[in-house]
């Protein structure tokens, strides 16, 4: 724990972190100081003068609050006149050149000059003579939209692509009010994380095209998740609306922070993950080719179950905890053997280092804990044995190609539990429809080895149930979401202590003793 | 200022000579860090050339090891870096202050009726350009002209005739 | 009045080569330096009450004195020959015409300092100047005063040459420090201040041309023979730039502490063709301008002037007469200013932008009494809210204009409204 020391804001004594920044510091105890173009990700730059705070006795006595640490005794003063003119002022000179684009702009209901304009400004132009015209809806690349007009030149763009992602791209050209971002010619943004920029913008001059024109931000239902595009598990915001009419669908993914696992940032392929969500998705039960209720359907598979000498059981290593525990319950009931097999999740030498890894599973490390054997020989040869194979949700098609499969399954009716109605799903004699990650809530355990609960944020029309139910209609003894964590508990001890809703919200770093349980 | 980075044109592929090549390698070493050569080398590019195209600024940067745009961002930032082929003979009017105050503009509106040239332009046979910069530090001898990197002080239109009549 | 102290080789042909300046003097001091301790140097320099030549006047053995001692980093000093400022023209004399007294300076500064690299950032367009120094230091390290042993001694000392391209911005120091880091003169936030974090984040001292100039006769004749210059707080000489309507316009080396207008009649011949005085800018385009009332008991000083309210500045003097349209004037000014904004900080990037529309509304005759007050507000609002002082550069001259000659602004002030409100193309 840091130090704290004791100082004073507007006149009343808070306690703050010592040594951090005025901004950080005094917004830890809730106290807002308006800034632009500091980011606790990206360091102080000092060209908005927003944030501009006076110190009573000080000198100077008028200084940045992002690149004054906290002193004790320190008198901060933000609600004296004078700083009030100043923010007005500041606020002033940032809207001169703004173009008044809010109705088009996606930026509106999320932007910071809309809100300082509220708390610190409130007044009318006195700009009677012609803007400065730049550049709008400029392709910056990797689905980044830049307009110069709307820019307030922060700099936080520049700073991520040369401190984050080390690529450079951006730069702020020429001086004074044609001061702009650009892109040298020839050269675009062209890296994974790109779309970050967009988030970090205080305002509307970098959106995504992706996102163009598509929602109102407060149409949208801000529910925070987690990103099952790889083994990382980056905090998300699942931001969601059901249209008139229409059904909930998801609109975009936003880093959430969490300083164990992604920070401020995520990558543009999981950012984009979301159409995964809304796109392609079995909804309906089938047996055959024919549409048929979720429990006729369920019923035939009870039947099959019954009927099959040998049944293999195949997880997805996407599932969460609970629905692993839930199947491999399952699994020891009906005497059925239990594959994780998934080396086609695996993109070898993909990953970078930074957030993207090679594995594109979410819960790997959950298939770990759980003892639930992963070799692909003894998947293949417990393929030829069975007569059946229930398959939750495991994408067959990134481990085999399509002749592949054929050749693997011709002799064994495949129950298909899943998500997506694609061609694996299309090979199967009965499929049953399931919730994908945004529509359940549940635990994954990450590359790190920190295990992070998430909630459910998407409730559709065609409200699905989730695996870890359908094991249960299937005869798991693990009825529910309860008895399915106690059980948990038996696998990982660093669960016995604590409730589901205590985890902490950063997740829980399990350590080495916790995969005791991890086969040879 | 306006927008430099529209004046940047596309040339042909660009490396230094010899010698600039030799200077580029001698300037290196008199700098802890090799992005202080960025102005050094845009000017060594500006002495072979005459100006600095778009495929000049993508070498300097791949030189030096430092992201092109670092070095887009020099060169719109300094003003006397030329973005595109300028006249034989660039002439630069001092506009500020003491110039301003004895008879910079007499100088500048000859230079448009006589030589047909406004600041910002190329005179049609290309042998004149011109340019309205900021204080060059030679107020005591005022107007001053800078033609071609050489200073021509207590200028008046007489002067700049004669002066003019000797560029080829 | 004249003296010649800086001068004293200014009129002899060829000082600028190193066989006859030294005949003159050059490089006599060294043998006295090397016999005293850093320290004692720096003393020296404090005692003399040397004022930074660049126009901030920071006394110099001070700001030698802030560096840290034993950081493990390299000391650096970087010397400040971007002299953009209008109306200052006095650094590049001693560039062409006593070079080595520069490199002279360099060495005794830099031994005093503990530094073995020196960056001398010269402006874009002194093309002929860069030349002269150039041929100087190369004739310097030919002859051993600069390079691993100076002047014989076991002390290293590299001299770098490195040119600007065309930014006033980039004689605020940090901006400076910036531009020799290869990047755009972008003003740095203070703290931390240059001595302590600098050049490549190590202690840097930066000083003018004619600062550093100033050393060798202060290490030669000693700080009392400086001090016997100028005033008690205000001491020795300076090459004041007198230029404008005046008979005489030029580069003079006076002594600090001269009546004002004293000096624009009997050095520089008065004012021009017979005309009126009509006000005087003391120090350079950034310092509020002087009426002929207020100029009559001024000296030239720092106290004077600013007990005058303005500012000693760079010693840049520019004598305006009675035809002057103060307007005109100062639309010049603030073109030049938006001009040579460096862009990074909204109120100076976005604020002069407003006021150069503003005045050349006002020029137009579109101008309103409300756009005019706004112009005199804008001075205020962005003076002091910004990274550097470039914006109070701009806005406190202004100021002045406006207050002292409002009744000039309120003519050109139109009194339709219809056309005051409209915002037309530029």
């Amino acid at each position: 724990m840091a130090d704290k020391v004791k100082l004073f804001v507007n006149g009343i004594e808070v306690e703050v972190e010592a040594g951090k920044n005025l901004i950080d510091a005094i917004g830890a105890v809730g106290i807002e100081i308006p800034h632009l173009c500091y980011h606790p990700a990206l360091g102080a730059d000092g060209n908005c003068r927003m944030c501009l705070v006076g110190i009573e006795d000080g000198r100077p006595p008028l200084v940045p609050a992002c690149k004054t640490p906290a002193q004790a005794g320190m008198k901060v003063l933000l609600n004296a006149e004078h700083i009030k003119k100043i923010q007005h002022d500041v606020m002033e000179f940032e809207l001169i050149n703004h173009p008044i684009d809010c109705p088009i702009c996606d930026q509106a209901g999320e932007c910071k000059l809309q809100d300082y304009y509220m708390s610190y400004d409130q007044r009318e132009s006195r700009m009677t003579v012609p803007q400065v015209v730049k550049n709008k809806k400029m392709d910056y690349g990797c689905g980044v939209v830049h307009d110069q007009e709307r820019c307030v030149v922060c700099g936080r763009c520049v700073r991520f692509c040369r401190q984050i992602t080390k690529t450079g791209e951006l730069g702020i050209i020429n001086r004074t009010d044609d001061a702009r971002v650009a892109i040298f010619p020839g050269r675009p943004l062209n890296n994974r994380y790109a779309l970050n920029v967009v988030d970090i913008c205080p305002v509307g001059a970098m959106t995504s095209r992706d996102f163009r024109f598509k929602q109102r931000v407060w149409f949208l239902e801000k529910d925070p998740g987690i990103c099952h595009g790889c083994a990382k598990g980056c905090n998300i915001y699942i931001d969601h609306n059901r249209p008139k009419y229409q059904d909930d669908i998801i609109y975009r993914f936003r880093p959430r922070l969490n300083n164990q696992v992604n920070g401020y940032f995520i990558c543009d392929e999981g950012r984009l993950s979301y159409k995964k969500e809304n796109d392609g998705r079995l909804f309906d039960g089938r047996i055959g080719d024919q549409v048929r209720s979720l429990q006729d359907v369920l019923a035939a598979c009870v039947k099959e179950i019954q009927r099959a000498a040998k049944t293999l059981i195949l997880l997805s290593p996407d599932c969460s905890l609970e629905q692993m525990v839930g199947v491999k319950a399952l699994a020891e009931k009906i005497g059925a053997t239990l594959s994780g097999y998934s080396d086609g999740y695996i993109k070898e030498g993909d990953g970078d280092g930074y957030l993207i890894q090679d594995d594109k599973s979410a819960n790997r490390a959950g298939l770990a804990l759980l003892g639930i054997d992963c070799a692909k020989e003894a998947f293949e040869k417990a393929v030829q044995d069975a007569q059946l194979l229930l398959n939750f949700n495991n994408n067959l098609g990134l481990s085999y190609n399509d002749s592949e499969l054929g050749k693997l399954l011709k002799d064994t009716r495949t129950i298909a539990i899943t998500t997506h109605d694609d061609k694996v799903t299309a090979l199967a004699d009965w499929a049953v429809p399931v919730a994908s990650f945004s529509e359940y809530g549940g635990s994954i355990v990450n590359c790190d080895n920190i295990l992070q609960t998430f909630r459910k944020a998407v409730t559709k029309n065609n409200d699905l149930a989730d695996i870890g139910t359908i094991a249960a209609m299937l005869g798991s003894p693990l009825q529910s979401n309860g008895e399915r964590y106690a059980e948990l508990r038996k696998f990982i001890s660093a669960l016995k202590g604590i409730e589901p809703e205590n985890i902490p919200a950063e997740g829980l770093k399990l350590n080495e003793s916790e995969a005791a349980n991890v086969t040879a | 200022m306006s927008d430099r980075s529209q004046l940047i044109s596309a040339g042909k592929p660009f490396q230094y000579d010899k010698k600039r090549d030799a200077e580029f390698e001698r300037l290196v070493k008199r700098y802890p860090s090799r992005e202080s050569m960025i102005l050094p080398a845009l000017w060594l590019i500006q002495e072979q050339e005459g100006w600095i195209s778009q495929e000049a600024i993508a070498y300097v940067a791949d030189r030096i090891g430092t992201f092109a745009s670092k070095v887009y961002e020099a060169v719109t930032f300094y003003t006397m870096y030329q973005l595109h082929p300028m006249g034989r003979n660039h002439i630069c009017v001092c506009r500020t202050l003491s110039c301003w105050l004895r008879g910079k503009q007499e100088i500048v509106d000859y230079l448009k009726t006589e030589v047909g040239i406004i600041p910002g332009q190329i005179s049609e046979d290309g042998k004149f350009s011109l340019e309205e910069v900021e204080c060059l530090g030679h107020c005591g001898t005022a107007p001053v002209v800078q033609v071609n990197g050489e200073f021509y002080e207590n200028m008046d239109v007489d002067k700049l005739k004669s002066l003019l009549a000797t560029l080829k | 009045m004249e003296v010649k102290i800086l001068s004293a080789k200014f009129d002899i042909k060829n000082a600028h080569k190193i066989k006859v300046a030294q005949k003159h003097g050059a490089y006599a001091t060294l043998d006295k330096l090397f016999s005293m301790k850093p320290e004692d140097v720096i003393e020296e320099v404090k005692n003399s009450g040397l004022r930074g030549r660049g126009g901030a006047g920071f006394p110099a053995g001070v700001k030698w004195s802030f560096l840290p001692k034993n950081t493990g980093k390299p000391v650096y000093l970087a010397v400040n020959s971007d002299e953009s400022e209008p109306a200052t023209f006095k650094d590049r004399y001693i560039l062409v015409k006593d070079p080595h007294m520069l490199i002279e300076g360099i060495i005794i500064c830099s031994y005093a300092i503990g530094s073995h690299d020196t960056y001398i950032y010269i402006r874009g367009e002194y093309t002929t100047q860069v030349k002269a120094l150039q041929a100087a230091i190369d004739e310097a390290y030919a002859a051993g005063f600069l390079g691993d042993k100076v002047a014989g001694r076991d002390f290293q000392l590299n001299v770098t040459v490195h040119r600007g391209a065309g930014a006033y911005v980039c004689g605020e120091e940090t901006a400076l420090l910036e531009s020799i880091e290869g990047r755009k003169g972008q003003p740095r936030s203070k703290p931390p201040f240059p001595a302590v974090a600098g050049l490549y984040g190590c202690p840097t001292i930066i000083n003018n041309v004619q600062s550093i100039a100033s050393l060798p006769f202060i290490i030669e004749k000693g700080a009392d023979a400086y001090k016997a210059y100028g005033t008690e707080k205000s001491t020795g000489t300076h090459l004041f730039g007198i230029s404008g309507h005046v008979e005489r316009p030029g580069m003079y080396e006076l002594p600090l502490g001269l009546p004002l207008l004293e000096v624009i009649d009997k050095v520089a011949g008065g004012v021009w063709k017979g005309r009126k005085l009509k006000g005087v800018i003391p120090g350079g385009s950034s310092t509020p301008v002087l009426l002929p009332e207020e100029a009559k008991t001024v000296t030239l000083d720092y106290e004077s002037m600013a007990a005058h309210k303005t500012m000693f500045g760079s010693g840049g003097i520019v004598v305006l007469d009675e035809t002057v349209d103060i307007v005109h004037l100062v639309k010049n000014l603030i073109d030049f200013y938006h001009h040579e904004s460096c862009g990074q900080c909204t109120p100076c990037r976005e604020g002069l932008g407003w006021m150069l529309k503003i005045i050349k509304k006002i020029v137009r005759g579109e101008g309103s009494i409300d756009e005019l007050n706004l112009l005199r507000e804008l001075c205020d609002n962005i003076e002091m809210k910004t990274v550097c002082v470039l914006s109070a550069a701009c806005t406190m001259p202004v100021r002045s204009y406006l207050d002292k000659f409002r009744h000039e602004f309120e003519a050109y002030v139109t009194k339709d409204a219809s056309l005051a409100v409209q915002a037309k193309q530029e």
